[in-house]
């Protein structure tokens, strides 16, 4: 149903006149997120209580319009972008920290919170959430629950499945149900809880999240290693997690995502093929000294050099600078080429790590565009971006048969399609291979939480088959 | 509508990644919560209008105008984009298209017949020969009395200012978009200084002198630590950095340094240096959105209620007009209060000691 102008005011009526927009300008904005894909959103609407969700998807689901939930559009793979219009449910509003308990590790918060925020909360009382996307700065938590967010310290910490006790949603018929418990374990039947961290907005709308907090450590120790070889990097990242150590962070950087740092922002690394991050952390320094002593030896095992190691924070923060710049460094990596968020993350298992990214240089080498492979390989996850010149159709091309291939490798080696950031559209033609056997499942589970289909329509098991023409490309293609 | 100037910004816009980091800290955004008020919302726009998938409107260059021009989200940028660049360049083209505020074209029209944005014939440079250039600005103009005490700071510490018949620095005409008027006034500007040094007392004409016209500008800041002696007025306050001053030429530490030479105790909010937050008083929403500008600066000066301190600091007159006027209201509404100075009164209050 397309909306009206009877529509707009049935909305106004739920969300004062203050929370709706429909301009073309804002409805266009709000069409777009971190992906490559674009639409317009027919309305946006901005509640700011469960009652006013409860009135919205009343509505809608009445109506067959579709609403799309919204954090802050920093997803990169189009799972905010509505395909087919409808209303986009802005949840930013809603961001209220309802309780901290320190006494139960525990905290209960609305969706909009922002998770940047919510820690800032959380440091008097010595305590942290742990899943650190690295967009933690504007990413919501009800947006990293419904991408099953995770980050650099996943690897110690897991991602945000492994922190949440349990929610509140709104079903597609307005109905509000509570999942999980304030317990760290349930064995209470079905974990519905569990099934909606990753459900990208397709099942209902998380309205209040319980989610499980952890101490802030009080000694921390970072360090850097260079290797010539990128296999050696892989070996050493591999064995670490081999032999039981426990890194609160393993990143690795390949030479590409190297060049990009020193050229770009003159960040001095040495140009080598591959730089490996270790971290650990605890309450017992002598612990945090024994794990680092240990994946020093391991890397130095394999060739790694060169290796600075330091509990000082402006120390640490130094030798995380040209990891934690990257993404600014590939945006500037050659004049006329774009960082566009295609086969951006996936994971493969640990003795894969190297291998993989071998594959990602050379499917890029094949195919023409620049792809580097980094990411947080501690919790398995690899990350790349293609950079290409966004107007030219044959390097659209070209990345259409890189991700093609890359996620063809992937699935070779058990790997999967998406560490973390999920898998709107832009994954989805790969992820239903990936899930082949299980699509049905799939497709029966979004029937029985929204049987009109309102829910982020065409969207994981419903996306269209091919991902560049599911939607306009943000890019003027030409 | 031509893009003439916003098409060069083409490749600008394809780099912005659309992450959102530019959220974090836009004041705009922090008041309105939408979106569309945030840089990548602008650059989307800027984008829609360039690539012709939107046709420009009064809503759109509303929007488009609505931004203190704070480069926070610059700071931020995960990919270095010059979000203020691209806005300007679209202001530019909606100018040229007729979508000018009558109160923008006014202030055009005000520096052309006047030099000064007040358009303000009696606001005068108080000229005199001297050693070192420096340009005086016209927010201080219209408040002569700082702008003698400024140079009686400068003279008391052994530097001779000269000042010329000045004009405008142009920033307000090219920021606004009115480009025709700044090309012309710029010509005027430079034949009034060739010179490569200037020293400037407004944050936003150093930054700008600096930038737009590629001069060694130091703020007064610079030039007065170089020369103060050791004080004591046993003070506690808060310092608000300015966004040109901070963001803009990286000038952060001078006035604190200057604060501590006069034995001003400096209690930090959470967001300073390049992370300040702005006061609202930038990018022209002063002259067209006055309650949207009252709205930012009334968060800032919440930010320094909070820090407990009696007194906040700051050295652009902007900043002290909006943060005055921001502190008077809190404190008539009971929500605390917190008296706001220039930084020159401190300076000048040690020196007279
Ligand atoms: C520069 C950059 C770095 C990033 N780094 C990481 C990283 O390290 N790790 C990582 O995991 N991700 C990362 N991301 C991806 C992204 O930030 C995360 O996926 C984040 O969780 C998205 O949060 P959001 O609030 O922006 O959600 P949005 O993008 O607005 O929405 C994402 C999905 O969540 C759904 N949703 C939002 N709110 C709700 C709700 N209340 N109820 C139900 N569904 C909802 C939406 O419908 C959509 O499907 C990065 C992104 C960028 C741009
Ligand atoms: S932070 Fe920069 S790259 Fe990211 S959306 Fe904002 S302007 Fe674009
Ligand atoms: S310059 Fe400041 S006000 Fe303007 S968009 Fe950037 S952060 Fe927001």
């Amino acid at each position: 149903m397309p909306i009206t102008k009877d529509s707009v005011r049935k909305l106004e009526d739920i969300v004062g006149t203050d929370n709706i927009k429909n301009d073309i300008a804002d409805l266009y904005i709000y069409g777009s997120d971190s992906s490559v894909h674009k639409a317009l959103a027919s309305v946006v609407v901005r509640p700011t209580k469960t009652e006013q969700v409860q009135a919205i998807l009343r509505y809608a689901n009445a109506e067959l319009i579709p609403v799309i939930a919204r954090g802050s559009g920093s997803g990169m793979s189009g799972q905010a972008v509505p395909i087919d219009g409808g209303i986009v449910m802005d949840m930013k509003k809603m961001n209220r920290i309802l309780e901290i308990r320190p006494e139960d590790m525990l905290c209960r918060v609305e969706p909009g919170v922002v998770d940047d925020d919510l820690n800032r909360a959380l440091k008097p009382h010595g305590l942290f959430y742990p899943p650190a996307p690295a967009s933690s700065r504007v990413a919501t938590i009800g947006g990293e629950i419904a991408n099953n967010a995770s980050g650099i310290r996943s690897v110690k910490y897991g991602a945000t499945r492994d922190s949440v006790l349990g929610m509140k949603v709104v079903l597609a018929n307005g109905d509000l149900i509570t999942l999980g418990s304030n317990t760290r374990v349930e064995a209470s039947g079905y974990q519905l809880d569990r099934l909606m961290v990753g459900s990208e907005g397709t099942l209902g709308i998380i309205v209040e999240a319980t989610l499980l907090l952890k101490p802030i450590p009080k000694f921390r120790c970072l360090a850097r290693a260079n290797f010539d070889k990128l296999k050696d990097a892989g070996e050493s990242i591999s064995e670490i997690i081999a032999t039981g150590a426990l890194p609160s962070m393993l990143e690795l950087m390949d030479n590409i995502a190297i060049t990009a740092v020193n050229t770009t922002l003159k960040m001095g690394l040495p140009d080598v093929e591959a730089i490996v991050m270790f971290e650990a952390d605890g309450k017992v320094k002598e612990t945090v000294d024994a794990e680092m002593k240990l994946m020093k030896e391991i890397c130095e095992k394999h060739n790694g050099y060169g290796i600075e190691m330091s509990y000082d924070t402006a120390i640490r923060t130094k030798l995380y600078a040209g990891r934690k710049k990257l993404f600014a460094a590939l945006s500037r990596y050659q004049m006329g080429l774009s960082c566009t968020s295609l086969a951006d993350d996936m994971a493969v298992p640990y003795s894969k790590m190297a291998e993989c990214a071998s594959k990602i240089h050379e499917i890029a080498k094949r195919n023409n565009v620049v792809m580097t492979a980094y990411g947080h390989c501690g919790s398995g996850c690899m990350h790349t971006k293609i950079l290409m010149d966004p107007t030219k159709k044959e390097q659209w091309e070209g990345a259409k048969r890189a991700v093609e291939e890359v996620y063809e490798y992937v699935r070779s080696v058990g790997g999967t399609t998406s560490a973390e950031h999920g898998i709107g559209l832009s994954k989805a033609p790969a992820w239903k291979k990936e899930k082949a056997d299980s699509l049905a499942m799939l497709k029966a589970i979004k029937k029985a939480f929204d049987p009109n289909n309102i829910l982020n329509p065409h969207k994981l098991q419903d996306a269209p088959e091919d991902w560049f023409s599911a939607t306009e490309i943000r890019y003027p293609v030409e | 509508m031509a893009k003439k100037y916003l098409k060069e910004w083409n490749n600008e816009l394809n780099i912005c990644i659309r992450c959102a980091y530019c959220f974090e800290g836009c004041p705009v955004f922090k008041v309105t919560g939408w979106e569309t008020d945030t840089a990548r919302g602008k650059t989307i726009l800027a984008y829609g209008v360039v690539s012709g998938e939107l046709e420009p409107s009064q809503y759109i260059a509303d929007k488009l105008f609505q931004c203190t021009y704070c480069r926070d989200c610059s700071e931020r940028c995960s990919a270095n984009v010059s979000v203020v660049d691209i806005l300007a360049a679209a202001r530019a083209d909606l100018v040229e298209a007729g979508f000018a505020s009558d109160t923008h074209k006014g202030m055009a029209k005000n520096v052309k017949e006047t030099g000064n944005i007040f358009g303000d014939k009696e606001i005068k440079a108080p000229t005199q020969q001297g050693d070192v250039p420096v340009f005086i600005g016209c927010q201080y103009l219209a408040r002569p009395n700082q702008t003698k005490m400024y140079l009686k700071i400068l003279e008391k510490l052994g530097v001779k200012p000269l000042i010329k018949d000045e004009i405008c620095c142009g920033y307000p005409l090219h920021a606004l978009g009115f480009r025709k008027e700044f090309e012309e006034h710029k010509k005027k500007f430079l034949e009034l200084y060739p010179e490569k040094d200037i020293v400037a007392l407004c944050p936003t004409c150093a930054a700008y002198i600096h930038e737009e016209y590629g001069k060694n500008v130091k703020h007064i800041t610079q030039a007065i630590l170089e020369h103060l002696p050791e004080k004591n007025l046993g003070l506690k306050a808060t310092y608000h950095d300015p966004c040109d001053l901070s963001r803009v030429m990286g000038i952060t530490e001078e006035p604190r340094e200057i604060l501590k030479k006069l034995g001003v105790e400096i209690i930090e909010m959470p967001q300073n240096r390049k992370t300040s937050q702005c006061c609202g008083g930038g990018g022209g929403i002063l002259m067209s959105d006055v309650n949207l500008s009252d709205d930012i600066a009334s968060l800032r000066i919440k930010q320094a209620i909070a820090t407990g301190a009696p007194l906040l600091i700051t050295p652009c007159p902007t900043c002290e007009q909006v943060l005055k006027k921001a502190a008077a209201v809190m404190k008539e509404k009971g929500n605390g209060s917190i008296q706001v100075k220039n930084l020159n009164d401190i300076v000048w209050k040690a020196l007279k000691s």
